[in-house]
């Protein structure tokens, strides 16, 4: 990967003044070593000892920077692609150029901002930035990179401009990246693309250079991020902060947003603005998303399903959305005949949609959700019941949720009186967003935490760890076991909702996200176990031992630490800080025992 | 306790003036003989004190080509200072010089600071602007001045000063949020006086 940045990208090579700043602020965050990389945190010397190759920095960030215009013979096709030598295949650059413009006559004059999401081609290399990979497992599990799909975030502007032979201007700027910092990207192209569409070239040269000196994404600090003469100040959430508080550090109040901007959230959507139209069956709405049913969303144009799909993959946080979403589906994606055969059940994905064609094409499909335009704040559209699916025609059919399903939960009143009351009260937006997040995230956790306290019930304990055996098993999850479990330590203890919350659980325990939930607790509670393992070992007389064993088995020792060091590097095992250090002294003083031939040997044996 | 203010602050001028070995004087104390031509602008930040504040320079330092003009109008935008610079060996970047601010006397911010910055005062032999001239014209236009040399560490440290001390002081009595008020720890790594 660090090649490609000789393969002429066109532009003269990084001068030592390129060194511009780490961003870190002096007093946040232990200065970050990573793979030779060294982020100074000193204040006066925040120039970084970069030893990446060029582009290296802009390739965490985002892939590639595409400008998708409309050629009168070609239709829409991709103009430029910045940095040049990014790769895309013909196949991605087609749903890029489709995804990147309204899929029908849905107006869209002005300005938009959408963001869409499509499947990597299969074949491609999986491109996951090395650096990336350390970041990645201090995120929570709904911020982590999916190596199958890509985001694109578009700034969309048709004007009318009588000099083209079209009549009108249409161009797309869109990013393509790995990241589903949402929020923050969607900043960044308000930021820059008005004044793209009027500099054009040398304008996005700058831009993607400024990119390319940003600080890696590095979860948990404050990042400054200078962006074409303003310093964006972010921080990206890690899995070890609390839910439901952002923790951005605000060091300068600074009102001018020529000079700065800081982003209270990366990834967060405006969840009252995109639920509004329905809001009188968030809990509904809550429920499909969690048991991952297939669900719809029909919008007038691509923003406004877009943000809805992604509103209703957030509701779950923290828990991760694992099924397919496309915040914004056209006819001409390359799923679209998977996702809309009708010779199968419809799968468990979340599709947003503009194009009235799939009135149609989905009407099999079981939970739908029609909104109108998102009103401005303090606006509220008539509040509909759920509508039988029948009654939804093909294509003018009004707001509302189309569905036969029937919730498990009986609805929370109190929720909606509160969020009624604040639209009479014209309680700002933003505020209204935080009190349903809030609302949102105590029924996940309500939910999650039984499911949690029987998943730690299955960890053998500890004096079942023996470091001459392998590391024990973990039991396995019974489904009946967890469902006695809900009589005492049911979610009745967190929540006052009441309901068929056991029916709601025999439900998610077949869902996507449950099979995504538990492998990946799975996962965790296995490398613990192994870490545990491995500390055990540690306590040992290792060298007492090998001298009441054979040559032979002492080898097999050596060798089998050495892979156990590896696979601990490897897999960031959770163990002790001084843990890896004693395995090695451990090995070296095993090795220093044996006869010379053998030591030499051992010592260069690499680690297999 | 001392209040930290985010001041922006654009260098601009012809390409191949030193902008950018000023800023790496001024910030890493450093020079470079090799210095690649800027593309777009870069950026970096050095915090000084300044009587009971600290000044928190975020320093756009833009890049001389032509084909970049367009862009500068981001950077001098909202910008506190404006460190125009010329190479006093070349006639031509003092008229370039004369061209920005003009640009900036008509679209910049209304109270922006201006400093000039002759550069490569280490080459005076081969002088082609009198500093005469450029104090004259200082003086007309209501700018500081200085010759500086990059190269040789002259001026750039008393360049900034004289911003810093152009800035108003900030009555937080009087305005509490144009900026912030921080407590932050006593010692700040490398913080030199200016005032």
């Amino acid at each position: 990967m660090a090649l490609r940045g000789l393969a002429g990208s066109g532009l003269s090579s990084r001068g030592p003044l390129d060194e511009a700043e780490a961003g870190a602020e002096g007093h946040e965050a232990p200065a970050v070593v990573a793979a030779g990389v060294v982020l100074q945190d000193d204040e006066e010397d925040e120039g970084r000892g970069r030893g990446l190759l060029r582009w290296d920095g802009f390739s965490a960030w985002l892939h590639c920077v595409c400008v998708v215009g409309f050629d009168l013979e070609l239709g829409q096709a991709v103009e430029v692609i910045y940095p040049q030598h990014s790769k895309l295949t013909d196949k991605e650059k087609t749903n890029i150029c489709y995804l990147s413009f309204p899929d029908s006559n849905s107006g869209c004059l002005g300005d938009t901002q959408f963001c869409f999401r499509f499947r990597q081609s299969s074949g491609r290399r999986v491109s996951l930035h090395c650096l990336l990979d350390q970041f990645d497992k201090d995120l929570p599990v709904y911020l982590k990179k999916d190596p199958a799909y890509f985001y694109g975030y578009v700034y969309f502007r048709q004007v009318r401009d009588k000099t083209l032979k079209r009549g009108y201007f249409q161009k797309s700027l869109v990013l393509i990246s790995k990241l589903p910092y949402i929020h923050f990207f969607h900043t960044v192209l308000k930021q820059i693309a008005p004044e793209y569409f009027e500099k054009s070239e040398p304008y996005l040269e700058a831009a993607c250079n400024d990119v390319d000196r940003w600080p890696a994404p590095v979860p948990g600090k404050t990042l400054h991020l200078p962006i074409m003469g303003v310093v964006m100040k972010v921080r990206i959430p890690t899995c070890h902060d609390k839910p439901g508080t952002t923790q951005i550090v605000q060091l300068t109040q600074q009102a001018d947003t020529h000079i700065s901007v800081i982003l209270p959230t990366v990834h967060e959507v405006d969840l009252f603005r995109c639920f509004c139209p329905v809001f009188l069956h968030s809990q509904m709405l809550w429920e499909l998303v969690l048991l991952g049913e297939p669900l719809v969303v029909m919008a007038p144009s691509p923003s406004e399903s877009s943000e809805t799909v992604l509103a209703l993959v957030n509701c779950i946080s923290p828990l991760k959305y694992f099924s397919d979403f496309r915040p914004y589906f056209t006819i001409h994606d390359s799923e679209f005949k998977e996702y809309t055969t009708h010779t199968q059940a419809p799968p468990s994905v979340i599709l947003g949609v503009t194009n009235p064609f799939f009135a149609k094409t989905l009407q099999h499909w079981p939970h739908i959700i029609r909104i109108g335009d998102l009103k401005p704040a303090g606006e509220i559209p008539k509040q509909v019941k759920v509508k039988k699916l029948k009654n939804l025609k093909t294509l003018d059919s009004k707001p509302g949720v189309y569905t036969s399903y029937k919730p498990y939960l009986n609805r929370d009143e109190e929720i909606i009186k509160q969020l009624q009351k604040g639209v009479q009260q014209k309680r700002p937006s933003e505020a209204q967003s935080v009190i349903l997040r809030r609302y949102f995230l105590e029924l996940t956790q309500s939910f999650i935490i039984p499911l949690e306290r029987y998943v730690a019930s299955l960890m053998p304990l500890q004096k079942s760890i023996s470091p001459w055996k392998s590391p024990p098993q973990l039991r396995q999850f019974l489904p009946e076991e967890f469902m006695k479990t809900l009589e005492k330590t049911g979610p009745q203890l967190t929540s006052r909702i009441k309901g068929d919350w056991i029916g709601l659980y025999r439900h998610f325990l077949k869902s996507p996200n449950f099979d995504g939930w538990f492998k990946t607790r799975r996962k965790e509670m296995t490398q613990k176990l192994e870490a545990l393992h491995l500390e055990a070992l540690c306590e040992e007389d290792l060298l007492l031992w090998t001298q009441k064993h054979t040559e032979v088995e002492t080898v097999d020792l050596v060798l089998k630490l050495k892979n156990k060091l590896l696979q601990a590097d490897r897999e960031h095992l959770p163990v002790k800080p001084d843990t890896m250090e004693k395995l090695r002294t451990h090995i070296d003083a095993i090795i220093l025992a044996l006869p010379d031939d053998l030591q030499g040997i051992l010592l260069k044996t690499g680690m297999t | 306790m001392m209040a930290i203010r985010e001041l922006k602050v654009c260098l601009l001028g012809d390409t191949g003036v030193g902008k950018s070995s000023i800023v790496c004087r001024f910030v890493q104390d450093h020079f470079d003989h090799n210095i690649s031509p800027t593309i777009g602008a870069s950026f970096m930040t050095k915090t000084v004190a300044c009587g009971n504040e600290l000044h928190k320079f975020l320093i756009w330092d833009t890049a001389g080509q032509e084909r970049f003009h367009s862009l500068a109008p981001m950077y001098y935008r909202g910008s506190a200072a404006a460190v125009i610079v010329y190479d006093i060996t070349k006639q031509d970047s003092f008229y370039t010089l004369k061209k920005w601010v003009k640009e900036l006397k008509e679209h910049g911010p209304e109270n922006i600071v201006m400093a000039i910055a002759g550069n490569k005062c280490d080459l005076s032999d081969i002088r082609e602007v009198p500093l005469k001239d450029a104090k004259e014209y200082a003086e007309s236009i209501g700018a500081i001045v200085v010759e500086t040399s990059a190269k040789n560490a002259i001026n750039i440290e008393e360049l900034f000063q004289g911003i810093s001390r152009q800035i108003p002081p900030l009555d937080p009595h009087e305005n509490g949020n144009n900026g912030g008020i921080k407590v932050l720890n006593s010692s700040m790594p490398g913080t030199r006086p200016c005032c």
